[in-house]
């Protein structure tokens, strides 16, 4: 469906390719010297400095720094929503740099997000949320009603999938958001404070559902936060402090 | 994204704001209808003035008159319409009655008949009322048989041979109001009067008549043939009553009314010696044609007008559009997020603007449509265009029967014209919209 992701470079051969595979495919998020530089005004931002990060088929990384420290840049940037100043940022092996809007959109497609503010749809209900996702992906009316209500399933939310993001606390909410990102079988989740504008006690619930996704279902998961304890949860965790990684850790 | 899907996304979005939605609707709805209300009445104008005209007109009738000017005043009691146009001129050139030879013998072959008309205005008077009238002076026998249909009795009888006190009554004349008074029957003595101004002293000139006929109801519009408000009496007793040999119009009949034949003959006439462009041939094609060309023009005036509302509505789209896309800003950063192309962001906003687009012109047609009739049963219930015949004599116009008409062409034009409108206003918006970058639009709050 998504050839462009699986592309390799031709001069290689058979072989090599095979191996290049082997090697890349299982490397989901790839950052080589990465910099991002902003202008502020006319003052220019150095967010990132040179980072250099692996992510790996089925792993779950925490990527904690405090404000500031760039994990926000690092975030758009493995989410291709933004293009990096220097460096490579490899998903899936393929230099987001090289591909246009709507290359993008279509790498997008396999990216699970999931925000802070769960940026639901408010006018749609629980279900519609998660359908509008494979609308985009050109996914079918009767596969798309199927797949939702597993999902909603999935997440413990199925009794209420006609409810509108209003009607649902911020955990339902978040744990309707993360369905969403799952709806199109992403090769990673990306998460930007997941439990960040939640209470504590909902908040474990979500914490227990990502868990279990990366546990149960092997879903590789990248998590930005800066709350510690979160972080404790993940496998990995990756220190950011003004724009380079300052340490990474298996936890 | 699927087509079906950005619609249902979009018409979500449009539910969302019913009222505002409704207001820019309402403004190509109020665009729409003004257009299909103006160009339905028109039509039926423009239907219902040439089917008056060609009652009144026979189309291979040629009508001759003195001047040189463009449209000369045929027979200038045509409920008050015809006596509007040019007519006279400044040049002692008179048109005679035996002119009708000399163009008879201009092209024989083309012309199956000729007739010399002479009208005075003058009165008609029995013991107990007295009209004033157009006088017509016409060979009975000729005036049959070019108009065939209009020179017709309703009561009595035209004779072939008129007797020189045969007088024949236009339906107005005796019915002024069609009301089913009757002010002269056939077989009346009635007094025909005629002022003769062209001596001094003016001089009353006046005969006793005998009604032969009355005609049946012409319309509208007479024009060179039979009109409602004139009375008919035979050349010879015209020519006397006037006295005069000179005539006002010739009608000129031809073999047929191809458009060739009536340019071969107008030419004929209006540049042979005998007249040296002295007079004028207006064919009755040529004016139905001018009066429609009229009426488009007036009709392309006023769609021109109505249309500059709908651009208005455009406009109001544009704003609301714009208005939309800085409060979804996030939204469209989620969309892009979720992988949505730009140019499905783009679609999306202007599914938005098509939505209005049909709702509104689905509805100000319908709204034109009924517009269009009330208009029509205003206008027919005798209303302004009652009073525009007035002109001489008795001729109060007729009120007129307009029957709006919609066409195909005008519906699918407005339709499109209406959808057309507002996606082009929605282009921008939807433009910036899909331009919008995912990072800064999702950080927008």
């Amino acid at each position: 469906m998504h050839s462009s992701l699986l592309e390799i470079p031709e001069q290689i051969n058979t072989e090599t390719q095979t191996k290049w595979k082997a090697i890349h495919m299982a490397l989901v998020v790839e950052a080589v010297d990465l910099k991002k530089t902003y202008m502020l005004g006319k003052i220019p931002v150095e967010a990132l400095r040179g980072v250099n990060l692996k992510v790996e088929s089925g792993d779950f990384l925490a990527i904690l720094g405090p404000s500031g420290s760039g994990k926000s840049t690092m975030l758009n940037l493995i989410g291709a929503l933004d293009k990096p100043t220097a460096g490579k940022m490899l998903i899936e092996g393929v230099d987001i740099s090289t591909l246009n809007d709507n290359q993008l959109a279509d790498l997008r497609l396999r990216i699970g997000f999931v925000f802070q503010f769960f940026n639901l749809i408010p006018r749609l209900t629980a279900k519609d949320n998660i359908e509008l996702s494979m609308s985009i992906a050109n996914v079918s009316r009767a596969e798309r009603r199927k797949r939702a209500e597993e999902l909603l399933e999935t997440v413990g939310l199925k009794e209420r999938m006609d409810h509108k993001p209003a009607e649902l606390s911020g955990g339902q909410q978040q744990r309707v958001a993360i369905a969403r990102a799952l709806a199109n079988n992403p090769r990673f989740l990306l998460m930007d404070e997941p439990t960040g504008n939640i209470d504590s006690k909902t908040a474990n619930e979500v914490i227990a559902l990502i868990k279990r996704l990366n546990e149960k279902k092997g879903v590789t998961i990248v998590m930005v936060t800066h709350d510690q304890h979160l972080a404790r949860e993940a496998k990995r965790i990756v220190q950011m402090f003004d724009g380079v990684i300052s340490s990474d850790v298996v936890n | 994204m699927k087509t079906r899907d950005v619609f249902g996304y979009s018409f979500s979005a449009i539910r969302l704001r019913k009222l505002r939605a409704g207001l820019t609707t309402l403004g190509v709805v109020i665009g729409i209808a003004a257009i299909v209300a103006l160009l339905s009445i028109t039509q039926g104008l423009q239907n219902t003035i040439t089917g008056e005209l060609q009652k009144g007109l026979a189309t291979d009738t040629l009508i001759v008159t003195v001047g040189g000017g463009a449209l000369g005043g045929a027979q200038g009691d045509g409920g008050g319409f015809g006596g509007g146009f040019g007519g006279g001129g400044d040049s002692d050139f008179k048109l005679l009655i035996n002119d009708t030879q000399t163009i008879m013998d201009l092209s024989p072959g083309n012309i199956t008949a000729t007739l010399a008309i002479i009208q005075r205005s003058g009165n008609i008077s029995s013991t107990e009322t007295n009209r004033t009238t157009t006088i017509v002076g016409v060979d009975f026998a000729e005036y049959k048989r070019i108009y065939s249909s209009t020179f017709v009795a309703e009561s009595g009888e035209i004779p072939d041979t008129p007797e020189n006190d045969t007088v024949v009554i236009g339906k107005r004349v005796t019915d002024p109001r069609l009301n089913g008074t009757t002010l002269f029957s056939a077989g009346d003595t009635v007094t025909i009067v005629w002022a003769n101004s062209s001596v001094r002293p003016p001089k009353i000139e006046n005969y006793t008549a005998r009604v032969a006929a009355v005609l049946e109801e012409v319309g509208g519009f007479g024009f060179g043939g039979p009109s409602d408000t004139s009375i008919y009496i035979p050349t010879i007793q015209a020519q006397g009553f006037f006295d005069t040999d000179q005539c006002d119009t010739i009608v000129v009949k031809l073999v047929n009314s191809d458009e060739s034949t009536i340019n071969y003959v107008t030419e004929k006439i209006e540049k042979s010696e005998e007249f040296a462009g002295e007079v004028s041939v207006i064919s009755s094609t040529a004016v139905v044609e001018l009066l429609q060309s009229i009426i488009s023009l007036v009709s392309l005036f006023l769609v021109g007008i109505a249309a500059i509302s709908l651009l208005v509505a455009g406009i109001g789209i544009m704003n609301i559009m714009i208005v939309s896309l800085i409060e979804r800003t996030r939204e469209i950063g989620i969309l892009k997020a979720l992988g949505m192309k730009s140019r499905t962001v783009l679609l999306i906003f202007l599914s938005e603007s098509v939505i209005i687009g049909v709702i509104g012109g689905a509805i100000g047609i319908g709204l034109g449509w009924v517009l269009a009739n009330v208009v029509a049963v205003l206008f027919s219930g005798g209303g302004p265009f009652g009073g525009v015949g007035g002109g001489q004599g008795a001729g109060a116009g007729a009120a007129m029967n307009i029957t709006p008409v919609l066409t195909p062409v005008v519906i699918l034009g407005a339709f499109g014209f209406g959808i057309g409108v507002s996606v082009i206003f929605a282009l921008y918006p939807a433009w910036r919209a899909s331009k919008l970058k995912p990072v800064e639009a999702l950080r927008y709050e």
